[in-house]
């Protein structure tokens, strides 16, 4: 693609100026609300309804230990990464292994249940919520982690096996032939073989998945109604409710501070990942 | 097919389309059959009534409203972020100082939970504390406690987080189609004398057209689909002045016990989305262009 077009970016100084006044201004609008949230979050309740720019007087960590224990952010946390953590394995295993003979194996059919998954990107989850909650409610698993973990891998499939079929379409025949002629089966071939080189692709895979389970709120919502089984979406939303009535927002701020902490950490690590992966699906599409 | 090769098809797809299809696909299913039935869920006792649930929805005022919500919150949205996203894109592919630094944080809300978002907003527009009339007081000199949440503002309101947590998606979406452009093209548009704004209307526009439709799609489908922002900032009691088709859905189906209502209005959200894509894709094809 040969060097970036450089001398086209900004003309001249008024120009330039009132680029970067609109660029820094947008900047101010994602991280100010952050930098408030942060401070504000140590404050007494009545620090807070004196004055939105005054800094506490004394950090109130009292703020924290009220989220992360009495309003239980600690508890829904665990539940959030437990959830989260075996539908994300469980979303790439059985993924995997659809896509690869998707991609693969011109079998009678295989183009009528590969498009099958693919109609599922188009259909909204509204559509399926309510007999969902009858059904998941018959299968005796309404409240439980089983129930919402496995309404979770349903409804990635679409999206998990569209991304990895393009994936395995794209390795090279020769490698699973050649397991197949050192006396591989062709199940051995994709789990000793194919699997392991398709690591980017299962690792754009789970980032994305993660997120979207991890913020997920809709499903959760109408599967699980035990508090002790919250994730952070619904015990965060939950909080919101309860504090409208008995006002702790020293406590609510603590908790939304809890929530966005390990979210910003990982997208320092993660960001790169992310963009490639929304970059290589923009060229693809 | 090999030997051993049939059996593995079929082990491996086993799981997947046992899941999808009896809580996918099952599901749908039986929304579509049982919109036509009135049923209160709980009882055993379902009635038919054909197209009763669709015609008492379309004489049904708080839909009207809510789908009135729905399409301003996909159209306002929609053109605010295609036209910051395109100019933020188009700035920060030049040599710019500082573009990573940007682009890191204007992406950074898009990985946050939509019920993060929300609190965040419901906070920054909190009459007696908020960030919002704060910022206003110290402008103005004076208190500022706009209700920004009030019948009056909420509308206009709900637009700020919509834009904020989907602004950074499309400028990734948009620098990677721009950067995929050739710069031969706007050398030779420069040698021809072209500024800046011809070189963006024809040169970059044109050829980024597909993932501009693409990017219009989301957005259209995401303003249609909308929840989690209506529902928390409401407290999960919209009424009339907020109310969009899934959070009225939500409201008679597991507030009100309407299913079989409740599952027509969940229809009509399925075709809306399906006629909205297919209007957005219509409207905007043009010659494919190569390069």
């Amino acid at each position: 693609m040969g060097k970036r077009r450089k001398e086209r970016a900004l003309g001249r100084l008024p120009g330039r100026v009132l680029l970067y006044a609109l660029l820094v201004g947008y900047a101010g609008a994602v991280i100010l609300p952050m930098g408030w949230l942060f401070y504000t979050s140590l404050k007494s309740n009545e620090e807070i309804f004196r004055s939105p720019w005054a800094l506490p007087e004394r950090p109130h960590w009292e703020n924290f230990t009220y989220a992360w224990g009495r309003a239980h952010i600690g508890d829904y946390f665990a539940n959030s990464l437990a959830i989260t953590l075996v539908s994300v394995a469980l979303i790439l295993l059985v993924s995997a292994m659809a896509a690869y003979v998707l991609a693969r194996f011109p079998f009678r059919g295989n183009r009528i249940i590969f498009y099958a998954f693919l109609a599922g990107l188009m259909v909204p989850m509204q559509l399926a919520l309510v007999p969902l909650f009858f059904l998941v409610n018959s299968m005796r698993l309404l409240d439980t982690y089983t129930g919402v973990i496995l309404v979770y891998i349903a409804y990635s499939l679409p999206f998990t096996i569209f991304v990895l079929a393009g994936f395995f379409r794209t390795l090279p025949h020769e490698l699973a032939e050649a397991a197949l002629i050192d006396g591989c089966t062709p199940s051995q071939a994709f789990w000793r073989v194919m699997l392991p080189i398709a690591k980017p692709g299962l690792v754009t895979a789970a980032i994305f998945n993660f997120l979207g389970i991890w913020n997920e709120y809709l499903f959760a919502l109408v599967l699980i109604s035990t508090e002790s089984l919250r994730t952070l979406p619904l015990g965060l939303a939950n909080l919101l409710m309860v504090t409208h009535y008995e006002s702790n927002w020293g406590g609510l701020f603590a908790g939304l501070v809890i929530v966005m902490l390990p979210t910003l950490l990982a997208y320092a690590l993660l960001q790169g990942q992310l963009t490639k992966g929304i970059t290589a699906g923009a060229l693809k599409g | 097919m090999r030997h051993g090769e049939r059996r593995m098809v079929v082990l491996f797809l086993l799981p997947a389309c046992l899941l999808y299809g009896v809580l996918f696909i099952y599901p749908v299913l039986s929304s579509l059959v049982f919109s036509l039935y009135e049923w209160d869920g709980f009882s055993q006792q379902r009635r038919y009534i054909g197209l009763g649930n669709f015609t008492r929805l379309l004489a049904d005022p708080m839909f009207w409203t809510g789908l009135q919500h729905n399409l301003f919150l996909l159209a306002v949205p929609t053109v605010i972020v295609l036209v910051a996203a395109l100019f933020f894109a188009a700035v920060l592919t030049g040599r710019l100082r500082g573009a990573r630094f940007f682009r890191v944080v204007y992406f950074f809300p898009n990985i946050m939970s939509m019920v993060a978002i929300t609190l965040l907003w419901f906070f920054i527009y909190n009459p007696n504390f908020g960030l919002l009339d704060g910022l206003l007081g110290a402008v103005t000199g004076s208190k500022v406690s706009t209700v920004w949440l009030d019948p009056n503002h909420i509308m206009g309101s709900l637009v700020a987080p919509i834009v904020w947590c989907s602004l950074g998606f499309y400028l990734v979406l948009f620098l990677a189609g721009m950067e995929s452009i050739p710069t031969t093209y706007y050398d030779a548009a420069r040698v021809d004398g072209a500024n800046a704004w011809q070189q963006f209307r024809s040169i970059t526009v044109p050829l980024m057209w597909d993932i501009i439709t693409m990017a219009v799609v989301f957005l259209v489908i995401g303003g249609l689909r909308i929840f989690d922002l209506i529902f928390v900032m409401a407290l999960g009691y919209p009424n009339e002045q907020s109310q969009v088709i899934s959070t009225y859905l939500y409201e008679q189906a597991f507030n009100n016990a309407n299913m079989g209502y409740g599952l027509a209005i969940a229809v009509v959200l399925f075709v809306l989305v399906f006629a909205a894509t297919a209007i957005a894709m219509r409207l905007m094809r043009r010659e494919q262009m190569e390069y």
